[in-house]
């Protein structure tokens, strides 16, 4: 064990910079009464950081902190899309964070730990530094669902969501402790090792351990069958907040999810093992076909998002289940692109206040507020995967990965299924263009001053409906960046 | 898995030994109850109240503030054994470690959580 060097922490650059960011937050607490101090910093440190995480990029791949810590252009790749996260999710909470009275310092620093911990995952080549940075996420996480403390629903989904979340960890920590006590090690190399030695017909233990590393993890990307908590956490959260854990924090569990397919279940070979590829289809499966069938009978938005971000946590595994590279670059580009398309959506649900959380609040909004309407309807068509748009490249990137390795019963109920949820998407967008709005409209953003989006607010929808532009028509500028490990 | 098996037995013979032990006694045991038997037992105190009521939330916050230094002296008494050999490193490491416990100690002086009113 060599003691930690400068350069060591060189590797910690965008991670430093956030927490710098959050405990200065913290310290001037008590005088930071409005949101824009708070928001002006928190997207500065979340620039600056994707911007180092993207210099970092560049550079041939390093390792840090005794192999623990790894700085290549798969960890890179997510830093930079947690951090844009982060960005727009602090942008689109402008208004609410004011108007619900949650104190500004203390909801910015806990967004800019929770993606710190993100970062911290995405990087490690170890169990336990892994374990660290997904439950930095997640308490911040419980914090965050529960932080309208006036609201009931708001502590109601906290209370479940810190129940099962930490059920959720205690299995994934069971799995580590079984997996070092079959190979007696944590770090990823070392575990390889072991196993290419032993050879394919594995200890039952480590298989056991395994299981249990699977079942946290798919907790965390809300894949079913351990996706209870996602509907009514997202119902009850603040819709920031919503939208932070479906976008974020489900890339940087499917981040973790790869490496440690890419890195520990392997064979011999360099494929990944077929018992492990057996569960990822499983889960793949039981999400889209769940995620699509239950979204059909939601009437609240938020939750038929979350319903949405169940189905499409399935897509995005279609990728890890070839176990190829090409299948890992299209999970990854999936997963970009869904970021992008789901803030989007989110973000409209923010900008129409309490009237976008249910279906009917959509009635007629094409008249009232045409703008809005259409930008929601190119999110819409991006969640469903119609071209032009990036939702349209992520699907089909994904499901030409299982068809390239033969898995074509799966490419088909994919398909199937993505017509099933055009069904859910596009019973929102006729709500919007083909009903007529309701007496109580609300009032003509010209003439009144107070409906008017905030800048925030417009500037964070803007650039997501710009990616999910450019990355329906140009996909190669961003999916080039995306490189498996 | 076999050398897990011993532990798997003293599981099951603690189990039998201290089961048997209660049905044993309940079955065997010559039984005489009196008001005094029925009461609970509480350190040979009668008990005046029944617990349950309502506590200060105070005292959570400080038992958060005890569990904020009490991991901090944690990890002081390892990093103190090996001091020498970490040299310079450790110590600005710690002092880094030290730093960011401090700011959630002024987090909770500004926003009054020591006051005890």
């Amino acid at each position: 064990m060599t003691p930690v060097s400068i350069t060591d922490l060189a590797l910690l650059i965008p991670e430093l910079i956030l927490v710098g960011m959050a405990l200065a937050l913290l310290l001037g607490a008590s005088r930071i009464q409005t949101a824009t101090l708070a928001t002006v910093g928190t997207v500065l440190a979340a620039l600056v950081a994707a911007l180092t995480a993207g210099w970092l990029m560049l550079e041939p791949p390093r390792l840090g902190f005794s192999g623990m810590f790894t700085v290549d252009g798969y960890s890179q790749f997510f830093k930079v899309l947690i951090a844009s996260a982060l960005a727009l999710t602090t942008l689109l909470s402008v208004k609410r964070v004011d108007s619900e009275s949650v104190r500004p310092a203390e909801y910015h620093a806990l967004l800019l730990l929770a993606s710190t911990g993100m970062m911290l995952a995405v990087s490690s080549l170890d169990l336990i530094t892994l374990y660290l940075g997904l439950e930095l996420t997640t308490l911040c996480s419980y914090v965050l669902v529960g932080i309208m403390v006036d609201r009931p629903n708001s502590n109601e989904a906290a209370i479940k969501y810190f129940l099962l979340g930490s059920f959720a960890s205690a299995l994934f920590l069971y799995g580590i402790a079984l997996i070092y006590g079959a190979t007696g090690t944590t770090d990823f190399e070392a575990i390889t090792a072991i196993l290419s030695k032993s050879g394919p017909g594995m200890d039952s233990l480590f298989m056991v351990g395994a299981s249990l590393l699977a079942a946290g993890l798919a907790f965390k990307i809300a894949a079913v069958p351990f996706h209870a908590w996602a509907p009514d956490a997202y119902e009850g959260a603040h819709a920031p907040v919503a939208a932070y854990l479906a976008t974020a924090s489900k890339a940087a569990g499917l981040a973790a999810l790869g490496r440690v397919c890419w890195a520990i279940f392997k064979t011999p070979g360099n494929e990944l093992l077929p018992e492990v590829s057996m569960v990822l289809a499983g889960l793949a499966v039981l999400s889209i076909v769940v995620g699509s069938v239950v979204a059909l009978a939601q009437t609240n938005i938020k939750r038929l998002l979350a319903y949405s971000s169940i189905a499409h946590a399935g897509y995005a595994l279609l990728g890890f289940i070839s176990g190829t590279a090409a299948g890992t670059e299209a999970t990854m580009t999936y997963a970009y692109f869904y970021v992008f398309m789901t803030l989007g959506a989110f973000g409209v649900v923010i900008a129409l206040e309490d009237r976008g959380e249910t279906l009917e609040g959509y009635q007629g909004l094409a008249v009232e507020r045409p703008k809005t309407a259409a930008l929601m309807l190119l999110f819409l068509l991006s969640l469903t995967g119609i071209p032009p748009t990036a939702g349209f490249v992520a699907k089909f990137v994904v499901i030409l990965s299982v068809v390239q390795e033969g898995y074509y019963a799966l490419a088909i109920l994919a398909v199937v299924c993505s017509v099933i949820t055009a069904f859910v998407y596009l019973r929102v967008a006729v709500m919007m263009y083909m009903k007529e709005p309701e007496s109580t409209a609300l009032p003509d953003p010209d003439n009144d001053p107070s409906s008017r989006l905030p800048l925030a607010v417009s500037a964070a929808l803007a650039v997501a409906a710009l990616v999910t532009l450019i990355g329906g028509i140009f996909p190669g500028i961003l999916t080039s960046w995306a490189v498996a490990p | 898995m076999s050398e897990y098996i011993g532990i798997v037995a003293i599981f099951v013979l603690a189990g039998v030994i201290a089961g048997g032990m209660v049905v044993l006694a309940s079955v065997l045991g010559k039984k005489s109850p009196s008001l005094a038997k029925s009461e609970p037992f509480e350190c040979g105190e009668m008990p005046f109240s029944l617990p349950g009521g309502k506590m200060a939330i105070k005292f959570y916050l400080t038992a958060i503030l005890f569990i904020l230094f009490d991991v901090e002296v944690v990890f002081l008494y390892p990093w103190a054994v090996i001091f020498r050999k970490l040299g310079i490193v450790g110590l600005v490491e710690m002092g880094i470690f030290l730093g960011i416990l401090l700011v959630g100690y002024v987090y909770a002086w500004s926003n009054k959580a020591l006051d005890w009113q």
